[in-house]
This record gives C-alpha cells, sequence and structure tokens, in this order.
C-alpha cells in the first residue's frame, strides 16, 4: 500500500523487507502501537492495510535501518566497546545467593535475582518477563513481586514478543519499567531510546532497566509445537528445557521426566530470522546474561551465569546485588572470555554471511548499512 | 379490506407481482408454493396474506425444486396451483420440469418465472425462456400490469386445456412495476381434490403420472404443444397496433412492449411503425406470424436478454421464405439493440431512430455541459452492509481470522445479502473472491479443499445464509463430510431471509400463512452429517474470532460455526437500538498514527462519518443502528457505548 | 374531480439512499393519483440497492394509459429526492430546463466518502447546481422535522406534504389521508399526518 504521498507505507515496509522477507524476530516492538498490526502465535500479522508513511511500527523495527556504529556510540561508554560483544564494564560469572531460587531459574538464577532486586528497591514498578502458555506461546509479562517473577523463569525457547509488552505497560501509565529481553529485543529497545518519538509521552524514559539474555536463536512457536505432538509430548506438561554442553539435544523436562529430541529436529525449527542476527549476548542491555557453558564442567558450571555489565545503570544494579549479598560473583576462568568474543563474533561472520546469501549481493544487506564499520569488521571473509 | 381482494371492476393499482396474484386468484387458484427471490416474492407473500379468505394452500419450500412438485401434486389431484420462483430457481427446478412435461398434469398449473435483464438486484441475467423451449411447453409473456393478471388467469385454462404445465414469465420492470389494473371477479366455489390413478397409462387424467411409455409420452406432449400453438393464434392476448403497412414492424414482448412504444412517442413514429405485441411467445403461432410479416418488409425484434424471440421468428421466416419473401431483421443478432443488459425506451429509440434517420429531439446544449460539470460532483454510492448488520462483524471475524493463520486462505461465497462480501470486496473485507449459484459455495469450498495434494494448502472457507443452507447447501455440506475435505463452515444465521424481505424459512416455527410449524434445526443436521459444530454471536468479536481461529488450523474435521445475530433491518429490530453510540472526541486518534481511521477506513459502518474539518470520526445517530460493534474495534475506546432507553 | 395534467404523461422521480423509505413514498403518491382517476405507472429499482444504494421509483402520470415504467432521460417533470447528493444524480440523467426539484438537505454519506476515497459536494455547491439546471427547486431539511417527530424514516411522507403544497401535482391533505388511512392504525394515521402537514408548512 502506497501512503498519501506516494510513498510506500511504513507497514509495506515492514511486510516486504521484514516480514515477507522473513527477517521478523517477533520482537513486537511494532505491536500494540495501534489495532492494524498484531501478534498472533509468535508470527507479527498485519491485520489491515493502513497507509501512513512515517508510523511507529516500522520505526523500531531492529531488522530495519540499523546503525549499529550510531547505537553503539550514542548509548555506550566508547571505553567499554568490544567488537564482538559490545560494550564491556564488567565481566563475571554469577549466580543468585538463594538457592531455592538456582532451583526453579534456568542457570544461576541471576536474572530473576537482579529483577527481585530493581523491584523491591524501587528501580522499577514492574517487570517483563516472558510467560509461556499451553501451547508453549510467550507473552510478555506483567510481574510486579517476586512471585510472579519466579513464577516465570527459566528459559522459554519460543520467541516472546516482550516489546510489543512494553508498548502497551509503558502505555498504561503504571510506572517505570524493566525488561528482560533477547539480543534482538534489546536492539529494539535501543532504537527507542536513541530516537523516541515525538508523541510517545515519555514512554521510553520509564524504562530502567534492560537485562538481556544470550541467545543463539529462538524456536518458530508452530513448528515446535508440531515436532512435540510428534514426539508425544504435550507441551502443557513441560516444565523446563535446557540444552545441556555437548549432547547436540535439547532436554525437555516434563512433569513425567525428561525426554530428549535430537538437534537434527530442533534445527528444523529454529526461527529463521535468527539466521541474520549478528547479537549473541545482548550488546544493547544494561546487563548481560547467559549460561556459563565450559567444556567439561558443566554439571558444576550450569548453576552459574556469565554476566556481562554494560552500562552505569547496569553497574549500579549489580553492586547493589553484590552489596545486599543477593548475587555472588567469581572471577571467570581464563580464555573464558576470549571465549565468548570468538563465538560472537563467529555468530556475526556466519549471519553475514546468510545476509549475503540472502541479498545475493555484498553490497546490500538488508537491514544492515555495509559502510557501517562494525560491520566491515566482520564482512572481511565475505567475498561474493 | 385488502386491495388483493378488491371487488370486480374496481380499478387498483397493483404491482405486477401483486396482479399476478390476483390473476390466480381470480382463476381460483388452490396451492402457491414457491422460493424467495427477487423479483419474484411478493407473487408468494401477497397470496399469503389471503390463504384463509380464500381457501388457499400456500408456503415458502425449501428451493425451487421442491416448490415445484408441491405445486404439481395440487395438480396431480387436480387443483389449480401456481409455483413462482426468480429465473435462478428455474434451473433449480428443471430437473423435475423436465419430467413434468413430460408426465403431463392435471388441474391447472403455472410456473411463474421473474427474471431481472440487466441483473439489478442478481448475479446473473439468465434468460429461462429457453426451457420452455428445450422443455417443450407453453410460454406467456405479460406486456403490462393487466395483463399480467389476465394472462396469468388464462394460464391455468391454458393448462388444463393442453393438461401440461405452462411458464409465466415476467422481468422486474414488470414485478416491481406499478400501474393500473382493473379487477375480475373471484370464483365462489372451491375445488376439492381427487387423484385418480386407475386408468391407463397413456390415459392424461386417469393413469399414472410417469413420463414412460417415454417416447409414446413424449409424442403426446408435442401434440399438447401443437394445441397450444393453435389457440396462440387467435389469442387476444398477442396484438398489433399501428397502421395496416407499417415501414418497420417491431416485434416485442414484455416490459419491451412498453419500452417500445414510448420510443415510438418519443420519436413521433406512430404513423411510420407498428408494433406486434407477443404475449404467447413459444410456440410462436406461425399464421398470425406469417400475416404481419406479409405486411412489411423490416422488422426489428425487441426483447430482453437473448434474442429468444428473434432466433425463433427467424426460424419461422425461413420456413415461409416462399410466401413471405426476404425481409430485414433488426435486433439483437445484428447488433441493432445491445446484446446484453436491460434496454429501455431510449435504447429502443436509439436503434428506431437510426433505422427511420429521425432525430430525437435533444436538451439545449449549454444545459447538457451544465449537467455534465454536475456530474463530477457526485460520488458514487456503492452498495454495503446496513449499519448495525451482522454481516459486517462476522465478515470481520472471518477476515481477522484468515489474516492471523497467515496461509491466505479465502472464503467461497453464497447467495444472500452477504453476496456483497464477495461483490464489494471492502466490504468483505477482501476475504471472498467467488460467488455463484445459492450453495455452491460450500460445494466450491469442499472441491478447493481437495486441493492440498497439488500443493495449495491454504485454509478454506465458506458462508451462507440460513435460507441458503436449507436451499442447496445440505448435499455439499455432506460432500465435504463424506470425502474429507477440511473446511470452516460458516452459517450466518440472521434469522430469516432478510435478502428478500424476511420470508420465513425452515429453522423458524412461523409459515408463509402464519402457522405455527416446526423448525428444522442447523446445528442438529451438521451434527448429523458428523461435522464439530458451535455457535457465536458475531458481535462479540472476541469469542468469535477465537473460535474461528481454531477451526482455520484445525486439519482433519469438518468445522461448522453458526454466527447468530439477527438482521438489522428484521421487524424485532429495526429501529430499535441497544446502544447510544458516541464518538469522544478528545479520545479519538482520528488519522494519526495508532488507528488511522480504522472505523471509517477499514470497517465501513455506513453510521460512522469522517469530520473533515475536526479530523475525529463522529457517529450519525440518524442512520447509527446501535449495534455497538464499533466500541469494540476502537483502539482508543473513543467510541462510547450506552445501554439505549428502551422506546 | 380530475385535474387536467399540465403534460401527459406527468413525470416524477422519487429518489432517495436504501432504507429511507423511497418506495412507500412513491406507492402512496401513485395511489392518491391512481383514486383520482388518472393512469400511473411505477417503476422501482429495490432488493439488492436497499443495502445502502441509490435507489429511485420513476412515477409516471398520465390520462391515456400506462407508460413504460422507465422514463426516458431528460423527462422527469417533478424530482423528489430524500437525500441531497440523490438529487444530483437523478437530475443529471433525467433533468431538462423545466424541472422542479425538492430535495431533502439531509446528507447520507456514501461509503466511498466515508472511506476518504470520494468527495461529497457542499450543500452550496448542490444548490449551484440546482439553481442552473432546474425551473423550480426546494431544499429542505425533512430529516430534521422528521427527527422531531420521534422517527426520521417519517422524511418520505414530509417530502409528499410538501410536494402537495407546491401545486405541482392534483394532490391535496385529503386526498393523502384517504390513501393511507387504508394500511395504517389511527396512531400511525396521525403521525404521518403530522408528518405530512410539517412538510407542507415547509414550502
Ligand atoms: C531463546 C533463548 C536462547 C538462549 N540462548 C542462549 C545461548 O545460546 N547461550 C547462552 O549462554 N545463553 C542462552 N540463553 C540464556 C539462558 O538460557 C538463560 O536465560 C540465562 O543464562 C539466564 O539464566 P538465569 O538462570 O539467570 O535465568 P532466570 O533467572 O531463569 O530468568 C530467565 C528470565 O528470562 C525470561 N525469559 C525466558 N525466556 C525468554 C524469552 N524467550 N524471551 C525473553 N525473555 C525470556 C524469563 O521470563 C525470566 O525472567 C538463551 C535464552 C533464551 C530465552
Ligand atoms: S503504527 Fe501507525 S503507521 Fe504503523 S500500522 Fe499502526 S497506525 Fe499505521
Ligand atoms: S522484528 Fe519486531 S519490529 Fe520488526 S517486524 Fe518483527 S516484530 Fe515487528
Ligand atoms: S477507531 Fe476510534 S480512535 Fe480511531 S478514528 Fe475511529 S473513533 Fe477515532
Ligand atoms: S453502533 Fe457503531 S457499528 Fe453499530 S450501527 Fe452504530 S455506528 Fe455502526
Amino acid at each position: 500500500m502506497v501512503s498519501k504521498a506516494g510513498k510506500p507505507s511504513s507497514q509495506e515496509i515492514l511486510k516486504k523487507n521484514v516480514l515477507n522477507a522473513d527477517l521478523c524476530t517477533g520482537c513486537g516492538a511494532c505491536v500494540n502501537l495501534c489495532p492494524y498490526q498484531v501478534i498472533y502465535h509468535d508470527r507479527t500479522v498485519q491485520l489491515h492495510r493502513c497507509d501512513l508513511d512515517d508510523g511507529k511500527c516500522r520505526a523500531f523495527c531492529p531488522r530495519w535501518e540499523i546503525d549499529l556504529d550510531l547505537l553503539r556510540s550514542s548509548l555506550c561508554d566508547s571505553a567499554d566497546l568490544t567488537p564482538e560483544i559490545g560494550a564491556v564494564k564488567d565481566y563475571y560469572l554469577s549466580r543468585a545467593t538463594d538457592p531455592k531460587l538456582r532451583e526453579i531459574a534456568q542457570h544461576g538464577g541471576t536474572v530473576t535475582a537482579l529483577m527481585e532486586l530493581a523491584l523491591t528497591e524501587g528501580v522499577i514498578d514492574s517487570a517483563i518477563v516472558s510467560a509461556g502458555n499451553h501451547q508453549q506461546e510467550q507473552r510478555g509479562f506483567k510481574a510486579i513481586d517476586k512471585v510472579s517473577l519466579q513464577k516465570n523463569a527459566g528459559s522459554k525457547f519460543t520467541v516472546s514478543p516482550i516489546v510489543a509488552a512494553f508498548n502497551q505497560i509503558a502505555a498504561e501509565n503504571s510506572g517505570n519499567v524493566g525488561v528482560v529481553a533477547t539480543p534482538c529485543q534489546a536492539l529494539a529497545l535501543a532504537k527507542m531510546r536513541l530516537k523516541p518519538l515525538q508523541d510517545d509521552a515519555g514512554h521510553i524514559d520509564k524504562l530502567k532497566i534492560v537485562i538481556g539474555l544470550f541467545c543463539g536463536w529462538t524456536l518458530a512457536q508452530e513448528k515446535f509445537q508440531a515436532l512435540l505432538l510428534l514426539n508425544n509430548i504435550n507441551p502443557a506438561t513441560i516444565t523446563g528445557m535446557d540444552i545441556p554442553v555437548g549432547k547436540k539435544a535439547l532436554v525437555i523436562k516434563t512433569g513425567s521426566g525428561e525426554k530428549i529430541i535430537s538437534f537434527d529436529h530442533v534445527e528444523s525449527c529454529i526461527r529463521e530470522a535468527c539466521r541474520y542476527c549478528l547479537d549473541s549476548t545482548a550488546e544493547f542491555a544494561d546487563i548481560s546474561v547467559g549460561s556459563a557453558r565450559f567444556g567439561n564442567e558443566w554439571e558444576e558450571m550450569r548453576g552459574w551465569n556469565q554476566m556481562i555489565v554494560r552500562t552505569a545503570r547496569g553497574s549500579k544494579l549489580v553492586d547493589l546485588a553484590l552489596h545486599r549479598g543477593i548475587l555472588e560473583v567469581r572471577k571467570a576462568p581464563d580464555g573464558i572470555l576470549k571465549e565468548l568474543k570468538e563465538a560472537a563474533a563467529e555468530k556475526k561472520r556466519t549471519a553475514l554471511e546468510n545476509i549475503v546469501k540472502k541479498s545475493g549481493s555484498v553490497k546490500n544487506l538488508l537491514y544492515l548499512n555495509n559502510s557501517d564499520p562494525l560491520v566491515k569488521k566482520f564482512m572481511v571473509k565475505i567475498k561474493r | 379490506m385488502l386491495k388483493l381482494l378488491s371487488p370486480a371492476n374496481r380499478e387498483v393499482l397493483f404491482m405486477g407481482n401483486e396482479a399476478i396474484a390476483r390473476g390466480a386468484l381470480e382463476a381460483g387458484v388452490n396451492v402457491a408454493s414457491g422460493y424467495p427471490g427477487t423479483p419474484s416474492s411478493e407473487i408468494i407473500e401477497s397470496l399469503a396474506t389471503v390463504g384463509k379468505e380464500r381457501n388457499l394452500y400456500v408456503e415458502w419450500s425449501t428451493n425451487e425444486k421442491v416448490a415445484l412438485e408441491v405445486a404439481a401434486a395440487a395438480s396431480f389431484a387436480g387443483l389449480r396451483s401456481l409455483c413462482a420462483m426468480k429465473q435462478n430457481g428455474v434451473n433449480v427446478a428443471s430437473d423435475f420440469l423436465l419430467h413434468l412435461a413430460s408426465s403431463g398434469t392435471r388441474g391447472g398449473i403455472v410456473l411463474v418465472t421473474c427474471e431481472d435483464p440487466g441483473a439489478l438486484s442478481s448475479v446473473n441475467e439468465g434468460d429461462s425462456r429457453y426451457f420452455a423451449r428445450m422443455l417443450e411447453i407453453p410460454l406467456l409473456e405479460p406486456a403490462n400490469f393487466q395483463e399480467a393478471k389476465d394472462l396469468t388467469r388464462w394460464a391455468f385454462e391454458l393448462s388444463e386445456e393442453i393438461r401440461n404445465i405452462v411458464v409465466l414469465r415476467s422481468v422486474t420492470r414488470m414485478s416491481h412495476a406499478s400501474g393500473n389494473v382493473i379487477c375480475g371477479k373471484l370464483p365462489v366455489k372451491f375445488r376439492k381434490a381427487h387423484f385418480v390413478y386407475d386408468g391407463s397409462i397413456m390415459d392424461p387424467l386417469r393413469g399414472h403420472v410417469i413420463s414412460t411409455p417415454v417416447v409414446a409420452k413424449h409424442s403426446l406432449q408435442q401434440g399438447k404443444l401443437k394445441r397450444a400453438t393453435v389457440l396462440f393464434e387467435n389469442s387476444p392476448f398477442n396484438d398489433y397496433s399501428g397502421p395496416k403497412k407499417p415501414e418497420l414492424l417491431l416485434i416485442t414482448s414484455s416490459a419491451c412492449f412498453l419500452y417500445s412504444r414510448e420510443a415510438i412517442d418519443m420519436l413521433n413514429l406512430q404513423k411510420r411503425t407498428g408494433i406486434l405485441k407477443m404475449d404467447c411467445t413459444w410456440p410462436l403461432p406461425p399464421k398470425l406470424l406469417k400475416k404481419h410479416l406479409n405486411s412489411t418488409d423490416k422488422i426489428m425484434i425487441v426483447e430482453e436478454v437473448l434474442p429468444f424471440l428473434e432466433e425463433n421468428l427467424k426460424t419461422l421466416a425461413a420456413g415461409m421464405g416462399k410466401e413471405i419473401g426476404i425481409k430485414t431483421f433488426y435486433g439483437k443478432m445484428d447488433g441493432t439493440l445491445p446484446s446484453v443488459g436491460e434496454l429501455n425506451p431510449d435504447v429502443v429509440a436509439a436503434a428506431l431512430a437510426k433505422i427511420m434517420k429521425v432525430k430525437h429531439k435533444s436538451l439545449p446544449a449549454a444545459y447538457t455541459k451544465e449537467l455534465q460539470k454536475a456530474a463530477a460532483l457526485i460520488p458514487a454510492r456503492e452498495l454495503t452492509f446496513c449499519p448495525g448488520c451482522p454481516h459486517r462483524a462476522s465478515f470481520w471475524n472471518i477476515h481477522n481470522a484468515i489474516a492471523l493463520d497467515g496461509r491466505e486462505g479465502f472464503v467461497c461465497g453464497d447467495i444472500g445479502c452477504y453476496a456483497m462480501g464477495a461483490l464489494f470486496p471492502a466490504t468483505g473485507y477482501h476475504t471472498t473472491p467467488t460467488l455463484h449459484s445459492m450453495g455452491s459455495g460450500t460445494g466450491l469450498a469442499s472441491g478447493f479443499a481437495k486441493l492440498a495434494a497439488f500443493g495449495f494448502d491454504k485454509p478454506i472457507l465458506t458462508v451462507c445464509g440460513d435460507s441458503t443452507f436449507y436451499h442447496a447447501v445440505i448435499p455439499a455440506l455432506i460432500n465435504a463430510q463424506h470425502n474429507r475435505a477440511d473446511i470452516t463452515f460458516i452459517v450466518l444465521d440472521n434469522s430469516g431471509t432478510a435478502m428478500t424481505g424476511f420470508q420465513p424459512h425452515p429453522g423458524l416455527t412461523v409459515s408463509a400463512m402464519g402457522e405455527l410449524v416446526p423448525s428444522v434445526d442447523i446445528a442438529g443436521i451438521c451434527k448429523a452429517i458428523g461435522a464439530n459444530v458451535a455457535i457465536s454471536d458475531p458481535f462479540d468479536l472476541d469469542g468469535t474470532c477465537k473460535i474461528l481461529n481454531s477451526f482455520v488450523a484445525d486439519k482433519g474435521s469438518l468445522n461448522v460455526l453458526i454466527m447468530r445475530q439477527i438482521c438489522a433491518l428484521s421487524p424485532e429490530k429495526k429501529g430499535k437500538k441497544i446502544f447510544d453510540v458516541k464518538v469522544n472526541e478528545a479520545l479519538c486518534l482520528g488519522e494519526s498514527c495508532g488507528c488511522n481511521r480504522l472505523c471509517t477506513r477499514i470497517f465501513r459502518c455506513p453510521a460512522l462519518i469522517w469530520d473533515r474539518s475536526k479530523k475525529k470520526a463522529v457517529v450519525d445517530e440518524v442512520i447509527c443502528a446501535g449495534c455497538g460493534v464499533c466500541y469494540s474495534i476502537c483502539p482508543q475506546k473513543a467510541i462510547i457505548r450506552t445501554e439505549a432507553e428502551k422506546k | 374531480m380530475k385535474v387536467r395534467l399540465s403534460k401527459d404523461s406527468m413525470n416524477v422521480i422519487i429518489t432517495g439512499v436504501g432504507g429511507q423509505g423511497n418506495v412507500l413514498a412513491s406507492r402512496v403518491l401513485a395511489g392518491m393519483l391512481v383514486n383520482a382517476g388518472y393512469y400511473v405507472t411505477i417503476g422501482e429499482t429495490f432488493g439488492m440497492s436497499q443495502r445502502g444504494g441509490s435507489v429511485m421509483s420513476h412515477v409516471r402520470i398520465s390520462q391515456k394509459a400506462i407508460r413504460s415504467p422507465q422514463m426516458p432521460l431528460g423527462s422527469a417533470d417533478i424530482i423528489i429526492a430524500l437525500e441531497p447528493v440523490e438529487a444530483l444524480r437523478v437530475l443529471i440523467k433525467y433533468g431538462n430546463p423545466d424541472v422542479a426539484v425538492l430535495s431533502n438537505s439531509r446528507v447520507v454519506y456514501p461509503i466511498g466518502v466515508i472511506t476518504g476515497e470520494l468527495n461529497y459536494p457542499s450543500l452550496t455547491e448542490i444548490q449551484n447546481v440546482l439553481q442552473k439546471t432546474t425551473a423550480k427547486n426546494w431544499l429542505l431539511d425533512a430529516t430534521e422535522d422528521a427527527v422531531k417527530l420521534g422517527n426520521p424514516v417519517l422524511s418520505n411522507i414530509i417530502m409528499i406534504g410538501a410536494l402537495s403544497a407546491t401545486d405541482l401535482l392534483p394532490i391535496d391533505r385529503r386526498s393523502f389521508e384517504k390513501e393511507i388511512a387504508k394500511n395504517m392504525t389511527a396512531d400511525k394515521l396521525r403521525i404521518n399526518m403530522l408528518a405530512f402537514d410539517a412538510g407542507a408548512k415547509l414550502i
């Protein structure tokens, strides 16, 4: 659809360049802003045609017109910047001191512990986390206390439209907000912070903390649902999932024990958009948290997280957590950070390779800019 | 006192359809049946209003074929019966009609078909006169309102005379036009039914009523047609007016007679042209036509829609070439008159002017110019669902379910008000790309759903109204279930045959004559077929959409959703608002990002107006039906609804 | 009582938007004239067009015979419009320098105007066209009076009342009452008479 000015409408831009190009991450940044864009399962659907050409929907999409260099230089301390994993103020192995929390958390419970603290300290009034239903369908959930936070701990490997929930909750006048976000979602939020819309009534200022999750990929909900059914797993009975190091399989914990699905099958459910994602550590979060998956020490390390503190407000929260004894940290073994960076660089290179494959030209990097210095750095080996 | 029962010699204003009904009453009709369809419905409707007084049995049948069977039974029992339908209905009834024409009839029976040249309220402009020729039965076409009555009455006599069914054909401009009619006498005695079948098989009045032995009965049937031809030769219904030797002879039938006469008046050609008005158009009476063909060399045939009369006339003329010589025929076949669409006085006058080399007086050029300027100001007025129409909400739900599903599913449309969803794409929110005959949506859906093996993996939906469901959908639905076609079948149940004016149907508990009758439950039928059935109120957008989503995603079963909400125009609802609705201007986002006029740009209820100067949506209280659905779609909750005071 | 018509036939078009009571208006008018001894032919378009579309009835009054239910282009003597743009729509096809137009001024927006694809002319523009192309014209707010009487659909009767006051046709209050009393309860008759009178006052 073209706008009155004869330009492609915002919706059309998203449709052509993101949705139909299989680049949509399902972040939900374009959702809950108007009646036209909605999330169904984990897909972004354009319900009706809209002909506006400078709309909110395309403003924050993490897969449209991304200037990584500008985002980094504007939002991070330049001294902290690394090409592979963004800004690093501090890097730890961490875990919640509360063993009960660790029990229900994915790994060390760092994320939940930090959010709990932000809530109790009044840094935020609500935290947006991911809540799933019986179909492994995720929605951003507004947690306002410890109980609801803990209830939604653990990783959901299907996409959660977290930013859609942010759009809605920020418009509700219910105070300051913290968000647990995957890298693409953190990117969308970063775009909002960089260039808020005039009419968003200060929504983005309510965003007080973003805790990013490391992320290799997510699963497409409808495909995953079908895979579960094929393996005789009732999605409603799932209590947790994990990818143990070196096993090449997805372990699914259900009420009646563990089931294992080989990676060969799981891979076919990976969301197509993830193949074009450069970020594995949520570079635009205030704090990023991942697993501490180091080779042979898995059984011990699975109870720990890697944690990158990226911003001043991230530091403040982590320092407070340490001070209060909510988190415990230890120094990461030698070479681990390097390993993380290498893995992150690898994801960047692979994604760029996939992007070039898709566009058919090194000049066309889809949502990225080929003159972006950071992009250039990881493009070196790619020739076409 | 009902106008339809006016005493003899009283002059009244009758609609063509009322005149036909009155003619049937004067003929002492005993049984009348039909299926509603514009422009035919008022015939059965008006007969139903006098059923009790006139000792009549009147019914709306489930479809036209059944209606004809019901009427035929009365004829077999020696009663007089009339069966009325729109042209499409003749197609439905034609299978039985063929057999009936071969078996013959007893009491007078008349099939009235009301056709729609130009398709003013149809999706085709079919011409069913060809059925008369193909099935070898007589055809009558009244050319004014008086004749609509008189010819109907005579049709019963003709039918009894030849012991076969007679077709009376009307058109929109006759059925839905009105004019003065002088009433005749209504009979005082009523017939009794007797069905006798103890005679020889060839005995038309005492044998079995059956089309076998086929060849012998066929020959008998053709004899009847010959007898009709003889009667037609001297029928006063075929009438010539004009000079003895006209330069041009117009041969015409039905409303085209009125157009022709008007055209002659417009051009002042009364002295140079003559009109042969043919009411008896099949089989054509050869002697009468020979006489008139001999009066001139130039003949123009004026008729709608196809060149039926023209073909038959030319065939006749070819057979009498030696006696009448070579003639020039003008009509549809040579392009003198348009071969499609309806005619009118201007079209006929234009053709006449060309042939007769005269000019039609025209308006002053300056005036015409002003009119042309004005024309540019006039916005087109597209048809749409009424304010408060349940179909708008239904299509909204359907659209959303299809969009969410994301596989580009679509709806096979069907016949009823909801056909507008197909006729005007934006009205159906671009969901419905097909539209054919009644019940065909389900059959088509059933077929589309079997194309998955060819890489066509889309959810297939279909809609039908409650009346259409009984009419022709059930076999297609059984087909879908039996052949495992996974479709989402949606019944748009608005409790009546809204399109044609709320005639009762088998889902209701009242008959055409206002009697209490058992209703036949659609959900029960669908369940018995083996479908998964749900019922929702389309005004409940969330609830309905949820069910639809699950149905559309479901593979492996036939799903039926009955969306139930009474038509906004139905007598029980009309003029009664459930809600008072208005827009809170302060909240309305208008065309800004965040709404961009969802209500006026996309939802399109005629009562939601866009105020261009304020840039806000407004509810036109005079037009608003108070359904409150728009309240549910507004993202800002700017549309406020409050329970309306009960009037 | 039959008055000689100034012209044979007199051609009247009643137009409006589906649902405005166009059909009833034409039948009532025709009924009055049949009672007065004229031949009247009405040609109606309804059915599908009732659904928010343009509707019109051709009413043709003659002392001699039934006429074609569709009148020739450019041959309307009187146009009665229940909606102003519909007056123009009919006028551009059936108008002539001698035509008289009575139109309700209350607008019913076509869906294309609502969605913003089409423009609706201003009442001034409509008035200008009427001034230039008609012999006589009246633009009346019949709907407002109808709403005052409790039902917007009464605007059709108000227009008939107005027509009677113009003396363009041999109809009057008494002939109206006689015609509608045939099919109406006393209550309905009363409100319809009020509407008729309100219309007559508008001229
Ligand atoms: C899809 C996905 C892929 C991941 N891939 C990697 C990886 O490749 N390498 C790696 O080191 N770590 C990965 N992680 C991160 C890891 O699984 C843990 O989430 C992280 O270590 C935090 O652990 P924790 O014990 O602190 O989490 P918890 O204390 O259990 O808290 C986790 C928080 O994340 C929220 N959450 C869960 N799922 C989602 C989701 N889909 N979207 C947004 N929020 C969510 C929960 O609601 C909860 O608030 C991934 C996480 C996800 C969700
Ligand atoms: S966000 Fe704005 S531009 Fe985008 S679809 Fe919604 S209303 Fe249109
Ligand atoms: S990536 Fe996010 S913002 Fe972009 S289209 Fe998908 S859901 Fe919308
Ligand atoms: S949908 Fe609501 S906010 Fe949008 S234009 Fe209509 S009334 Fe205004
Ligand atoms: S309530 Fe809303 S949707 Fe219903 S008729 Fe009125 S304006 Fe239209």
